[in-house]
């Protein structure tokens, strides 16, 4: 037996959230995602998470366990004491229980063209890469979009308008990409304070991360390209 | 209808990892202190001999050399969770391989006492 500690927000009943208790029987296999469920069927059906591959996939089942972003379904109850408490992610607006609104990260994801921008928008032909090029972006492109290194970072915490390190390191990820050619519109943004010169290196994104993707790397390679961007621009006369 | 929890003053207190950030980020103080000594040495020795020598008896006392001393180790701190965090920021490939981590820190390392035994010998003439 594990007892769970939630944090819940029922909106229409009150606008304080409240801590509610659950005793849940737990053996090495059970995961946080399937201590939610076992409540959600057998003791309170009113409670409210997302969930939907349960193998670390989709990235919806981010929330805070014990004070720290994890996803539900890639966290065991083995692994804590007798108490366990549950929160929603960190610096996002809640909706409802553990349900947080995601829209600030998607938007910031959005914001830096997160797809292959070619030259020649006509041409038909197949993009050739070689390994060695894909090495270079390969670790930038295995995110879920879970969100965890939002909750994880204490400048987005301060600053919601800061781009963020999933937002960032897809830049970076299609910026490094051989057959991409959108940097330049890319950078403008990246350039700003809320691009990647907000980050101070805490670090604690890439700790979170569970596909190792190690956004502060990214962020912090970002700031040397802007740098780099900036100093040619100002030769440029642009700036 | 939404509510969002904000960063109190003391956020920094909830994770080992912050507070090991934390640290990192106060190095600076003792740094500044030793750049002020520095700075005023300097500011000194233009002024003349018997400010050259207030400023030596100053930089004497015990208290200013405890805290000099502090400015070393946490430089060395510093140049430490610079030196881990370098070859993540400065990925350094050579044609198909990437440079191994261990060896842009090693080298690193490698430079900070080669530094150190160039300027003993600048001061003090032998190793
Ligand atoms: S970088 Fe990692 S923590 Fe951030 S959204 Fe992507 S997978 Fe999640
Ligand atoms: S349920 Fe899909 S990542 Fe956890």
């Amino acid at each position: 037996m594990k007892t769970i500690h939630i944090t819940r927000y029922l909106p229409e009943s009150s606008e304080i959230p409240f801590v509610q208790q659950f005793d849940i029987p737990a053996d090495d296999s059970t995961s946080v995602l399937d201590a939610l469920n076992y409540i959600k069927e057998e003791l309170d059906p009113s409670l409210s998470f997302r969930w939907s591959c349960r193998m670390a996939i989709c990235g919806s089942c981010g929330l805070m366990v014990n004070g720290k972003p994890k996803l539900g379904c890639k966290t065991f109850l083995r692994d804590y004491q007798e108490n366990i408490t549950l929160q929603p992610l960190a610096h996002l607006p809640v909706e409802r229980d553990l349900i947080v609104d995601m829209d600030v990260f998607l938007t910031h994801l959005e914001a830096v063209k997160p797809y292959l921008i070619s030259d020649d928008s006509l041409s038909t032909e197949p993009n050739k890469q070689t390994p060695t090029q894909m090495a270079k972006y390969q670790q930038f492109s295995d995110c879920i979009n879970c969100g965890l290194c939002y909750s994880a970072c204490p400048q987005f915490g301060l600053n919601p308008e800061f781009l963020g390190p999933a937002a960032i390191t897809l830049a970076h990820r299609y910026n490094l990409d051989s057959r991409d050619h959108g940097k330049a519109q890319r950078m403008p943004l990246l350039n700003t304070e809320e691009g990647a010169w907000s980050c101070t290196f805490v670090g604690f994104c890439s700790e979170v991360c569970p596909k190792k993707v190690d956004p502060a790397a990214a962020v912090n390679q970002s700031k040397v390209e802007s740098a780099k961007d900036m100093i040619i621009q100002l030769f440029k006369g642009n700036l | 209808m939404t509510y969002r929890t904000t960063l109190s003053r003391t956020w920094w207190l909830k994770h080992n990892a912050f507070k090991a950030y934390m640290l990192r980020e106060a190095t600076v103080l003792p740094l500044t202190f030793f750049i002020l000594c520095l700075v005023s040495g300097v500011y000194c020795l233009w002024q003349g001999e018997s400010q050259w020598n207030h400023w030596q008896t100053a930089m004497g006392q015990p208290w200013v050399l405890a805290v000099n001393l502090l400015a070393f180790f946490a430089s060395l701190f510093h140049a430490w969770t610079f030196f881990q965090l370098f070859p993540r920021v400065m990925p350094i490939r050579m044609g198909h391989i990437s440079v191994p981590a261990n060896v842009l820190i090693a080298g690193q390392w490698a430079a900070v006492l080669s530094v150190m035994v160039l300027f003993s010998w600048l001061f003090w003439g032998k190793l």
